[in-house]
């Protein structure tokens, strides 16, 4: 009976130490990526197959887009809490709210023609196939979004 | 006896004369109903117990012999590796998710977190 006992324990440690092992290396290089700088950028370079050159290069477009997108972030801001003071001040629609909503809808625009111009580049930094497939991705989270969201909506 | 069994008219007249004066001891009705009930419960471990008895008795007759013992343990290791595969596909897939929109969030403004 000891040597049934033990037989059913070493089963059970060993399906243990399987399980943890399995575990281990399987979530080991997105652990890698979790632990890296910039996790998103390593996880692109994951992604779309991209070689230490072309992550350099990534890197440094995406550098310089974010003071940009910070800039963009503050006038966005602006924009929504100018409209949503003009919004709490009355119940009907106003002059000035619809020159702040004309005034949103230039910010998204300008907002969308930077964000494509920035996604272009990256997309020409990357190898044919991966920077279209990159594109694609992109813009299905960018800009088809919004369509997307409307039509689960119901509209 | 032979003369009771041949004429039981005696035994009759004795029985239909014969009244129980004593009371019936204090809750007697719920008393038997335990009882039934504790035969009834009592009968099932019985059934498990043996159950449970002829399992260890095969448990200790099969797993010494080497090939139940390596099949035993090469199904548990399977068994381990397939679920630790599955939860570490699972957990990656959701990083992925997560790394990809902290990406798209870094490069559009509409989708960083409110600061409103």
């Amino acid at each position: 009976m000891k040597s049934v006992l033990m037989v059913l324990i070493v089963g059970v440690l060993l399906c243990a130490v399987a399980f943890c092992g399995f575990y281990y290396w399987g979530t080991a290089s997105h652990r890698g990526l979790l632990n890296q700088q910039a996790p998103e950028l390593a996880w692109l370079k994951k992604e779309f197959n991209l070689s230490d050159t072309e992550l350099m290069r990534i890197t440094k477009l995406h550098d310089a887009y974010q003071p940009h997108c910070a800039e963009m972030c503050r006038r966005i801001d602006e924009s929504g809490a100018r409209l949503k003071t003009l919004l709490t001040a009355t119940n009907a629609m106003t002059s000035e709210i619809e020159a702040a909503l004309t005034e949103s809808a230039k910010l998204r625009a300008e907002c969308q023609r930077d964000m494509l111009k920035h996604f272009f580049e990256v997309s020409q930094t990357m190898p044919p196939a991966q920077g279209k497939r990159y594109l694609e991705w992109i813009s299905e989270r960018t800009f088809i979004r919004a369509h997307t969201g409307m039509s689960a909506m119901g509209h | 006896m032979r003369n009771e069994s041949e004429n039981p008219e005696p035994l009759r007249r004795v029985l239909s004369e014969w009244r129980v004066t004593e009371p019936l001891p204090p809750r007697f009705q719920e008393g038997v109903w335990r009882k039934i009930q504790q035969g009834e419960a009592g009968a099932k471990p019985v059934a498990t117990a043996t159950a449970w008895m002829l399992f260890k008795a095969w448990l200790a007759a099969a797993l010494p012999r080497p090939a139940v013992a390596i099949a035993y343990l090469s199904v548990l290791l399977v068994v381990g590796m397939a679920a630790g595969y599955r939860q570490a596909r699972q957990t990656t897939a959701h990083w992925d998710n997560e790394l990809g929109s902290r990406y798209v969030q870094s490069v559009d403004p509409y989708q960083k977190p409110s600061r409103l």
